[in-house]
């Protein structure tokens, strides 16, 4: 072995993670766009991640993003009451707000956890069963069979994902609105202060943590050591990991946008 | 204390995998219970401390029928009656010394210090005071079962159950170990039930031997009957014979 | 498959997904009542070495990972209102905004997440570990208490080490949204401080606290029950911690929405 793994949670550790995650995102990047296109076997594999991440994680992403709607519009109706004349706005800027962040960055966290966590655990146990060795006694490359579909298909089905969750919110959060602050659905369904660049905003948001989630869940999954509780391990810290990936990313996107894609 | 399965049934599924086992041990005995891989053995000592519960049958431990108790009347059976792990089952978050202390701690109220120090006497008679501190994942299969063996004998039970004491043992470790378990019936006048198929283990050291073999107790007697036994079956056995009758 | 069981393929499938999920309800009650029944004194009552143990690896070690959450949380907050605060003249509200939004809903949600990634993810792989290598029959063989070894002195620390951690993260997301307020909208100390504590009630920090409180005995019960009734080996530890934190984070939503409408 070239370097000794440094012991977890010590800073060291963390560099040695940010390091390898960057390596990582390389490589795939690198293989994501083979020259002679895919065989029939990635394109299966791809076919089961692209599954296992969007339809599966449907039906919880669709509670979770409707509490979550209806949580912000409620929040933002109570608050604006206080400062507003009238509470015609709100809709509008629930909108907004959804679309250019809270859709895709609150979105990404439960779909981090159920997402990440399930990427570490698949990885991790095949690294401590000793498949992934028998993956490269094969000749086969763990980077192009294991973390390039996983990565392709979160980016998709990630941003797929997201989108329609963030649709889900919005439904929750006109009806909210409706029966709570008796704001009509025609006029809290507007989309008066929308524009181009919320929209590029977001799905450029849902499409990066997408890649992040499966990068950040691959790198720890192939780093596993040590049984089942290796696997757990990996496990926790590529949710904790994915998490903190996205809440950093949004601080670099969002500053970014509030610069090029203005917000009014 | 004895020790008595009358008729005990279990099946996992649709595996049946005790099929009325009847089986008496005495106070004080070295009794073994020998068998091919996957038969049962552990299955059925682990019925005498309410790990596991028969579908059908008895088991007595003393004059105590303990298989249908709840897991609070358990407790004080499962003081008396000690489990060795074949996995030895150390709890890895914890130092060897504290393994050790934690029934101390638990059972007589000790405080932490004197638990530990009373941990350490128990490790000396283990051979094991030099690992005191260190984890067990540092630790290799040998030097891990004599700290379960350590741990299982804190509360001086009457009973000790021992499941695969000297599987993945280097022979030295293994004669050691036995000598352990010899040491115990002999001047503590501990009931030590060893589960096994190490043949040195039981010609060194049983009073008894029992061959369990397609749910059922198929030999019952001394290692020197077991040795000059005519059953087909206990022959390939103790031969160790690759070619035979017995099923697996 | 006949025709009629063809017919009856999605009602099937809808009990059982209902029936699995009411066995979980139940199992999670059942492990709450042998709690109680654990913290009497006779079943050994309340470890003090295990408590100050999980204390300090579940709560001291969480620390630089709250913290910088919650830091980069309280400013992008702040970033994405900029500017509608600009658009509504509501300068004077940044304060108060930023608190209450902090209290109630960001800080225990998001800190409620990532404790759910970190602490009970690595709890349900302790105990799972610990279950699939007979760590658990071995206590027993013991004659000690899982529930009360193992499982109360985990949720008393995990509950603690949650609110603690809210009241911890609440502090320094507010920092970060002062930090960004005063750059991109030039609020000074002195108005974020005066505006939050004109209009802030204590109830508004109470709720908050409530809602740590409760996550934390959410996630804490959930993460012991899926470690405990693990199956199946190594593989089924992943899952277990998979099952484990997709449940701790739909119920987190679940209980934030209703506590959203219910503590007004």
């Amino acid at each position: 072995m070239a370097e000794a793994i440094p012991t977890p949670g010590s800073s060291a550790a963390l560099r040695w993670q940010l390091r390898q995650t960057v390596e990582l995102t390389a490589r795939t990047l690198e293989m994501t766009f083979p020259r002679q296109g895919r065989s029939a076997a990635a394109r299966r594999a791809l076919a089961t991640q692209m599954h296992s991440v969007g339809n599966r994680s449907m039906p919880f992403m669709v509670v979770t993003m409707a509490f979550i709607g209806a949580i912000i519009s409620f929040q933002t109706a109570l608050q604006s009451q206080e400062i507003l004349p009238d509470l015609s706005q709100v809709g509008a800027t629930f909108t907004k707000l959804l679309v250019r962040d809270l859709a895709a960055s609150v979105g990404a966290l439960p779909l981090a956890t159920r997402v990440g966590a399930g990427i570490a655990a698949e990885i991790g146990s095949m690294v401590v069963t000793e498949q992934v060795d028998a993956l490269r006694m094969n000749n086969a490359d763990p980077v192009e069979t294991l973390v390039v579909p996983r990565f392709v298909a979160c980016v998709v089905m990630g941003t797929v994902v997201l989108v329609i969750g963030g649709f889900v919110a919005f439904g929750a959060g006109v009806v909210v609105g409706q029966l709570a602050f008796g704001i009509e659905a025609r006029t809290f369904a507007s989309t008066a202060l929308l524009n181009g660049g919320d929209v590029a905003l977001g799905l450029a948001k849902c499409a990066t943590y997408g890649g992040a989630i499966a990068l950040v869940s691959s790198e720890r999954g192939l780093s596993a050591f040590g049984g089942s509780e290796g696997v757990g391990r990996a496990t926790t810290e590529a949710v904790v990991g994915s998490c903190f990936a996205i809440i950093v990313l949004n601080v670099l996107l969002s500053t970014a946008g509030y610069f090029l894609l203005p917000a009014l | 204390m004895a020790i008595r399965f009358v008729d005990v049934h279990k099946r996992f599924g649709t595996k049946e995998v005790l099929a009325g086992v009847t089986l008496r041990i005495e106070d004080g005995e070295c009794f073994f219970i020998v068998g091919a891989s996957g038969v049962g053995k552990s299955v059925l000592i682990k019925h005498l401390v309410g790990l596991l519960r028969p579908d059908a049958g008895d088991v007595f431990l003393g004059d105590q029928e303990v298989s249908r108790l709840s897991e609070d009347a358990l407790r004080p059976v499962r003081k008396r009656c000690a489990m060795v792990f074949q996995s030895s089952t150390l709890f890895d978050s914890m130092t060897c010394a504290e393994n050790v202390a934690l029934p101390l701690r638990k059972h007589r109220r000790m405080a932490m210090p004197d638990a530990l120090a009373e941990a350490r006497r128990r490790l000396e008679a283990v051979r094991m005071e030099r690992f005191a501190d260190a984890l067990p994942a540092a630790l290799g299969d040998g030097l891990r079962k004599r700290v379960a063996i350590a741990r299982a004998l804190t509360l001086e039970p009457e009973v000790v159950l021992f499941d695969e004491p000297t599987t993945s043992l280097d022979p030295v470790s293994a004669r050691r170990t036995d000598q352990l378990i010899a040491t115990l019936c002999a001047q503590e006048g501990v009931t030590a039930v060893v589960v096994s198929h190490d043949l040195t283990s039981i010609f060194g050291i049983a009073d008894r031997v029992a061959m369990l073999y397609k749910g059922g107790v198929r030999f019952l007697g001394t290692p020197e009957e077991f040795r000059a036994s005519d059953d087909p079956v206990v022959r390939q056995f103790v031969r160790g014979e690759a070619e035979g009758p017995m099923e697996v | 498959m006949s025709p009629g069981a063809r017919g009856l393929a999605l009602p099937a499938f809808l009990g059982r997904q209902a029936l699995a999920l009411l066995t979980q309800i139940g199992g999670l009650a059942l492990l709450a009542r042998d709690l109680g029944r654990a913290a009497r004194p006779e079943s050994g009552g309340l470890d003090r070495v295990e408590l100050l143990r999980h204390l300090y690896r579940m709560g001291v070690r969480s620390v630089p990972v709250v913290a910088a959450t919650a830091a980069f949380t309280g400013g992008i907050m702040v970033l994405q209102a900029a500017p509608f605060v600009e658009q509504f003249g509501a300068k004077d509200f940044v304060g108060f905004f930023a608190t209450f939004v902090t209290f109630r809903e960001l800080g225990p949600l998001l800190i409620g997440l990532i404790f759910n990634g970190r602490v009970g993810a690595n709890n349900t792989a302790e105990l799972a570990t610990m279950v699939v290598t007979e760590q658990v029959d071995g206590l027993r063989a013991l004659a000690i208490d899982p529930v009360s070894y193992l499982v109360l002195p985990r949720v008393v620390a995990m509950t603690l080490t949650m609110v603690a951690l809210v009241v911890l993260g609440d502090a320094v997301a507010l920092l970060g949204a002062l930090g960004v307020a005063h750059v991109l909208l030039d609020v000074t100390f002195a108005q974020f401080l005066d505006s939050a504590l004109s209009r802030l009630e204590s109830w508004d920090l109470l709720v908050g606290l409530l809602k740590a409180l409760l996550f934390g005995v959410g996630i804490a019960l959930a993460s012991c029950f899926y470690g405990l009734r693990v199956r199946g080996g190594a593989p089924g530890v992943g899952r277990a911690v998979n099952a484990s934190v997709v449940a701790s984070a739909a119920g987190i939503f679940i209980t934030d929405y209703l506590s959203t409408f219910l503590l007004p």
